[in-house]
């Protein structure tokens, strides 16, 4: 499945408030809860903190993929938040993380689930197009990124 | 006249579309006589793509092999069931490495004519064009490829056949 699938406008928070690891994963599970992805939302944050507290899911360039499976998604399920000033997400590079992908799943839809992953994993690959998801001011901006790519 | 359609094969990969892309070939294959494949790819080319950019953790890669081998034995189980139900046989294939590569192995090893796959995404970027998997193997298989699309419909076609 593609990621253009996945994200609608309220599904996208640009820009974050908040300031912290923590408090940057609940508020982006808050926006998920609040476009009725999610049926318990403090289930699956700790499911995102258990996954994290194995290692650190922020990668370098400002990126950071907090990912868990949860049986209280339906199913794929994504959130993209952007933060204007950078959180400090324990990254590769100790860079702060700007640009956040959140990506819950069944744990019984491993195939999408390691796809959709793997397709973030390239999109940060590219530095050009995460500069412009990051300099994105509106959710309706990092729809048309992902259209127009 | 030779039939056109005698080896169809379905890729599932446990997404709904996939399910219902099963559904359609199965009734298909009764209509045609044809001989009926599915095929669970485990995606560890992708398990090794998340290692590499620091994704997923080793302890994690080892977590999801395990969980994709299960899902293979449980959406081939499946559509063996769907088969069955409408008395057609079915032979389960499964392979491991990258998704559109063997996908094109499986349909040259058991000389298929019909490849059977999933509604794509109706948004097309240039990226999807390029990197997606079922994308990539619909353009390089050497067979036909059907792209099943009304999910109401296939499910009318099947429930007419129990």
């Amino acid at each position: 499945m593609a990621i253009v699938d996945l994200i609608a406008t309220n599904v996208i928070r640009v820009p974050l408030k908040s300031n912290t690891k923590t408090e940057v994963i609940r508020e982006l599970i808050e926006v998920l809860d609040k476009a009725g992805k999610i049926e318990d939302a403090e289930s699956v944050f700790k499911a995102v903190i258990a996954r994290e507290n194995m290692g650190s899911t922020g990668l370098e360039k400002g990126i950071a993929v907090p990912h868990a499976k949860t049986e209280k998604v339906k199913k794929l399920t994504l959130a993209i938040g952007i933060s204007s000033v950078g959180i400090d997400f324990d990254s590769l590079d100790g860079e702060p993380s700007k640009l956040f992908f959140l990506l819950l799943a069944q744990p019984s839809q491993s195939g999408p689930h390691i796809e959709a992953l793997a397709e973030i994993a390239r999109i940060t690959r590219s530095q050009s197009f995460c500069r412009l998801l990051i300099n994105a001011k509106a959710p309706e901006e990092v729809i048309d990124l992902f259209r127009d790519e | 006249m030779n039939k056109p359609v005698r080896k169809i094969m379905v890729y599932v990969d446990g997404s709904e579309e996939s399910i219902i892309a099963a559904q359609y070939g199965i009734c298909f294959a009764k209509s045609m006589g044809a001989e009926f494949f599915v095929l669970y790819v485990v995606n560890t080319r992708a398990l090794a793509d998340l290692v590499s950019a620091r994704i997923f953790l080793e302890a994690e890669e080892e977590e999801y092999k395990k969980d994709l081998d299960l899902d293979a034995d449980r959406y081939l189980n499946h559509v063996s069931q769907l088969a069955a139900k409408v008395g057609v046989d079915v032979n389960l294939l499964r392979a491991s490495g990258s998704i559109s590569v063997e996908i094109k192995n499986a349909t040259k090893k058991h000389e298929v004519d019909l490849l059977i796959i999933g509604e794509l995404s109706k948004t097309l970027s240039r990226r999807d064009e390029l990197y997606n998997e079922t994308e990539r193997a619909m353009r390089s298989v050497n067979c036909s490829v059907l792209i099943v699309k009304d999910e109401e419909r296939v499910l009318e076609l099947y429930n007419r056949l129990i």
